[in-house]
């Protein structure tokens, strides 16, 4: 029986052309140069679709930052305000357990916090109240306690700083503000 | 000497059998090797051609030889896998002495240690007891060279006059028939000649299990037009599609051919000028066959008249033909007999000598052709020349510097060797390529002089189990660890090529000879570096015999792919097809083809005499005895290897229908097989493909599973050969399985 | 490289002797780890020696792979049917019981399906592949169509065949009798008939024999 169609190498058991046989037979045809052949709409639809998932993905990162940052930053308290003597730190998490922040009271009612994270590669930064600094002792990078602004040392970017609110004797931590480079 | 030294069951599970099967490494996708190796394969006459693929000096596989014409890449299965015999955990790296404090019996010694008690004893026995009370057994699937080395080592440097070899076993029934008729024991044809005979008889040969390729050649001569005609108390695949089958009655062969004889006469079915011409003596033998009618051949043989006459009418008119025969009609106490009856129903025809017109033994052993015929034999003298004759002594003596006084006189052959040890007169025995305890008939009597020997020390590179009685086991050599010359079937000379080391300490079986030769201060001749120093000498010695070498050389077969002998002189091509008209050779020096004074052929008289143990009473049944494809000869190494193993595991009794309804037998029962020597329990294989009197066994498995426990010694007179295939026995059911079956079965 | 067309395997199942050389080389393979790729059927081993090799016949349409859920067979250009391929395989036997030749053969320990792709490795770059190169007896032949002619001039291929009622073509050609006037094989028309036709081998021997009564 030699097959109907001319570029196939098979005839199916039914006898009827390779065109009418139900979509998974063509699907997944036996010769092996079929099996391998990819047909130009295919290609392009696999292109095409490949291309757009992409896309669709770039937008949802987006779309997911952007909520991210409408939303409200949390309230947490941190301490009170007897607990520090002047020239005292704190470590704390905000706004979420796996950020380590540092408060630091500079004087009888200044108080400044940052997260704690050195911007150059992320060691715990220490706050040296007495110098005015905040050192981080990797690479020996130095930050002003009071702005968190890098002086010396590899880091280029300044700390993030926490803003604080005092309440009553109570310190809260309101937000982060994004360091700009 | 003596008894093992611990059990056989503790010396198999160190020494094996133990199976090998491909391994993991070799399974490994794309692994290339390092070199593609020409050569022949290591098993039978057929002497297939193929290559070896060798990596890290380890034979790991093989390719076909698609140019080597006689094959043309066809191979059976023992040369596709024989390459497992290499790298096997059952190789014997080491020399080794008994002990019988050592787990499996033997202990390893130092080789220099081992070659010097060797000759120690040696000499001890030789001035205590005389030269010849040291024998050699000696075996036909060493290379060419080797079987000179041996003979020039028992004959020159040990002075026995015992020596012989395994090829007593095989073929010296053809040769002694075709030496009586020709004059020469060679092939007469190269297997080309098949290929439009118009008649094929076979006899006694189980080609396609036993030499398959050469199956290919009857069934291509079927193809052109011819008839088969086959012989054979079983129907084996080569007479599964013949034309016509005589299920002959085992035994009988000679009165067959003399019944068909008889018949070429009454209807003048022969060549009247051929005969008168190119032949001596017929007039006797075609008085004697006058007692031959077909009523009295039908009643010898078993054979049925009407397929007696067929066959005689198919023989006598056809104008090509091809007879070949094997151990089927040459295994008797009268194979001499059986053979010269073959060979007169060829010379009555004329058909011989010419195109497509053609006879031949088929060889059965890989050398078996060039090991029968430069002087390990007991009487024998490179070239195959006579260790009697004062010419053929005194011209060998002037090639290896000696005096013709100085060769022993002609000896006894091997199972008469082992009657000496009986005797007394032979206290020590050196066996190479020799199983004796698994291919001698009546092996319970050879264990007995196995254990009265004062010394024993064999070498080879298992440890067969002949050698679980030795006191010395020296590493031999396999056959893709040496070169050298063979000689197959056809009478081609081919070349062995070394493809990998020796591992350990095992060593070249020459130098293994030479090594004691050396420690015996006795190593004058016995010097040579390499086997084409051999070779070169071999040419020499036997130059102007009949077996006449001297104009092949290695360069020579590689080029043609194999010199066929006579080659007399550097110029000569070889001589494929023997006994043409005007063809000259030094016996008749130019008057006839054959190799005897006048040139003529010889008819003799074939007598018929019955098998030396016919039925009786008491053991109303034949055992007839055989081989399977898959298994070589004693087994020693295609028992070993896995595949092998796996398509044949164990030695089964073939028995009719009928025979075995009236026994209780079914396929797969435990049956004991009796003859007056011994007895043997194995499962039984009921078949209608065997004559209902008789009952077969295949023999290379060895201890309880050999069939060489029942057959008997009985030898032809002329050639010595045992009457292997016929024998008295009695059959029964066992009550239960034998002892062998619950230990270690598959390797006993 | 595509195996040629000018060239095909012949499969004469009368001139096999039984050895096993078949089975044994194709063993040798590395691409399957050892296993042998095609079988010998002993066809009735009481009644006679007769021995079939069972190798691949490559049908041009061929039913392992139309039935094959995985989608594990594939054919070639070349008209070669590829072995089932292990990432797919599941072992399902479909194509074991669909073969109307019996060939394909399921490896239970490996779960997967194998069975002889014509030793692709070797025939797409212009080699016999190992079974047809060793065959003492070359039941299996793998030559042009030239060779053939020369060597067999009493028997003739054909490579139809009828099986209830599809009628397959293969690639492989089996050989029968040249005078036989058929057009295909009939592979299911013995079926209901003895193994060996006319008791070939009982009447053979006894025919010819002369038995004496023994006791």
């Amino acid at each position: 029986m030699t097959p109907q169609d001319p570029d196939r190498l098979t005839v199916p058991p039914d006898g009827q052309p390779h065109s009418e046989q139900p979509r998974w037979r063509q699907d997944f045809p036996i010769e092996w140069a079929q099996d391998a052949y990819i047909s130009r709409r295919d290609f392009t639809r696999f292109m095409v679709l490949t291309s757009l998932a992409f896309v669709v993905g770039q937008f949802a990162i987006l779309f997911q930052n952007f909520l991210r940052r409408l939303g409200q930053p949390p309230r947490q308290e941190i301490a009170g305000i007897d607990e520090l003597p002047p020239g005292g730190t704190r470590v704390f998490h905000y706004p979420d357990p796996r950020t380590p922040c540092i408060l630091v009271r500079l004087g009888e009612s200044a108080f400044v916090a940052y997260e704690q994270q050195c911007t150059h590669l992320a060691c715990p930064v220490i706050p040296r109240p007495e110098t005015g600094h905040l050192h981080c002792p990797c690479h020996e990078g130095l930050f002003d306690l009071f702005t968190g602004r890098p002086l010396a040392g590899p880091p280029r970017r300044p700390l993030a700083r926490v803003r604080l609110e005092l309440q009553g004797s109570k310190i809260y931590a309101v937000g982060v503000e994004e360091a700009l480079a | 000497m003596t008894a093992t030294p611990v059990s056989n069951i503790n010396i198999i599970e160190q020494f094996g059998p133990h199976l090998a099967y491909t391994k993991a490494a070799n399974l490994d996708t794309g692994l290339e090797p390092d070199k593609i190796v020409q050569t022949h394969c290591c098993f039978c006459g057929q002497q297939c051609g193929l290559q070896l693929k060798v990596k890290n000096n380890e034979v790991i596989g093989f390719e076909p030889w698609y140019d080597f014409p006689f094959n043309r890449g066809k191979l059976c299965p023992k040369g596709v896998k024989r390459y497992l015999q290499g790298a096997h955990p059952d190789r014997l790296l080491h020399a080794y002495q008994l002990d019988k404090s050592a787990q499996g019996g033997f202990s390893p010694m130092a080789y220099e240690a081992a070659i010097n008690r060797v000759a120690a004893e040696i000499k001890r026995i030789q001035s205590e007891y005389g030269p010849h009370a040291f024998g050699l057994l000696s075996g036909a699937s060493l290379t060419t060279e080797k079987t000179y080395l041996m003979g020039k080592f028992a004959h020159m440097c040990l002075k026995t006059s015992n020596i012989d070899y395994n090829g007593r076993l095989c073929m010296v029934s053809a040769a002694a028939g075709n030496k009586k008729a020709f004059g020469i024991d060679r092939a007469a044809n190269s297997w080309s000649d098949i290929l439009k005979a118009e008649v094929v008889w076979i006899s006694g040969a189980n080609v396609a299990e036993c030499a398959p390729i050469t199956t290919d050649y009857v069934w291509q001569a079927r193809e052109n037009g011819a008839k088969i005609i086959v012989v054979d108390p079983r129907i084996t695949p080569i007479a599964r599609t013949c034309d016509l089958f005589l299920p002959v009655k085992p035994g009988r062969d000679v009165a067959l051919f003399n019944g068909i004889l008889h018949l070429m006469i009454k209807n003048d079915w022969l060549d009247h000028d051929f005969i008168e011409q190119q032949t001596v003596g017929f007039e006797t033998v075609a008085q004697h066959v006058k007692q031959w009618s077909p009523p009295r051949t039908a009643k010898v043989t078993g054979i049925a008249e009407k397929a007696i006459h067929q066959a005689a009418e198919w023989w006598g008119t056809a104008s090509t033909s091809f007879l070949m025969h094997a151990r089927g009609i040459e295994h008797h106490s009268h194979g001499v007999q059986n053979v010269m009856g073959a060979i007169n129903i060829v010379l009555a025809s004329g058909r011989i000598g010419r195109e497509y017109c053609g006879y031949a033994t088929i060889t059965g052993q890989g050398n078996g052709q060039g090991g029968r015929e430069h002087g390990q034999k007991c009487d024998q003298l490179p070239g195959a020349r006579d260790l009697g004759n004062p010419e053929h002594r005194a011209y060998v003596a002037g090639v290896w510097g000696i005096s013709p006084d100085d060769l022993p006189p002609p000896g006894v052959d091997a199972y008469e060797i082992m009657r000496k040890i009986d005797a007394g007169e032979i206290k020590g025995l050196l066996t190479v390529c020799f199983n004796p305890l698994v291919s001698l008939p009546d092996n319970n009597y050879v264990r007995q002089q196995l254990e009265k020997l004062e010394f024993f020390v064999a070498i080879d590179f298992f440890l067969n189990e002949t050698a679980h009685h030795a006191d010395i086991i020296l590493p031999g050599s396999l056959h893709e660890e040496d070169e050298g010359t063979v000689t197959t079937a056809e009478g081609r000379v081919i070349k062995i090529n070394k493809a990998v080391d020796c591992p350990g300490e095992a060593r070249q079986d020459w130098r293994i000879i030479q090594d004691i030769a050396k420690a015996l201060d006795r190593e004058q001749g016995l010097t040579f570096t390499s086997p084409a120093e051999m070779f070169d000498e071999l040419r020499r010695a036997s130059k102007g015999g009949v077996a006449d070498y001297s104009g092949i050389t290695y360069e020579k077969i590689e080029r043609q792919h194999g010199v066929f002998w006579p080659c007399p002189n550097d110029d000569h091509p070889g001589t494929p097809r023997l006994f043409e008209p005007d063809s000259w050779n030094p016996v008749a020096q130019g008057k006839g083809p054959f190799y005897f004074a006048d040139g003529k052929a010889r008819f003799n008289v074939a007598e018929y005499s019955p098998p030396a143990e016919d039925v009786d009473a008491e053991y109303p049944i034949i055992l007839t005895t055989g081989r399977v494809g898959s298994q070589f000869l004693s087994g020693t190494q295609t028992r070993r290897i896995g595949p092998l193993i796996d398509q044949y595991p164990e030695p089964r009794l073939e028995i009719h229908p009928l025979l075995a309804g009236r026994l209780g037998l079914a396929d797969g029962d435990w049956t004991t097989v009796e003859s007056r020597r011994g007895h043997c329990t194995l499962r039984a294989r009921v078949l209608k493909t065997i004559r209902p009197d008789t009952v077969f066994i295949p023999y290379h498995w060895a201890g309880p599973k050999s069939a060489n426990q029942l057959t008997i010694s009985a030898q032809d007179p002329i050639s010595k050969i045992p009457e292997f295939k016929v024998c008295a026995v009695r059959v029964k059911k066992a009550d239960v399985p034998p002892a062998y079956a619950s230990q270690l079965e598959a390797q006993q | 490289m595509p195996v040629s067309n000018d060239k095909a395997f012949f499969i004469d199942p009368g001139r096999c002797i039984g050895c096993q050389a078949c089975v044994q080389a194709c063993t040798e393979c590395d691409t399957h780890k050892g296993q042998s790729m095609i079988q010998l059927d002993f066809i009735d081993p009481l009644n006679s020696p007769q021995t079939g090799p069972v190798v691949c016949m490559h049908c041009t349409s061929p039913t392992c792979a139309e039935v094959c859920p995985a989608d594990a067979i594939k054919i070639t250009d070349d008209g070669v049917v590829q072995t089932a391929r292990k990432p797919r395989c599941i072992a399902c036997n479909h194509c074991v019981l669909a073969c109307p030749f019996g060939v394909p053969k399921m490896h239970t320990q490996m779960n997967l399906m194998m069975k002889c792709d014509m030793c692709y490795d070797r025939t797409s770059v212009d080699l016999k592949p190992m079974c047809a190169s060793v065959c003492p007896s070359q039941a299996l032949f793998y030559g042009t169509w030239d060779e053939l002619e020369k060597l067999r001039p009493r028997s003739r291929p054909v490579n139809s065949f009828q099986f209830g009622r599809q009628v397959i073509h293969t690639r492989v050609q089996m050989m029968i009798p040249k005078d036989e006037p058929v057009g295909h094989v009939d592979v299911t028309a013995a079926m209901h008939q003895s193994t060996i036709g006319h008791n070939i081998f009982e009447d053979i021997l006894l025919e010819n024999m002369l038995l004496e009564e023994t006791s």
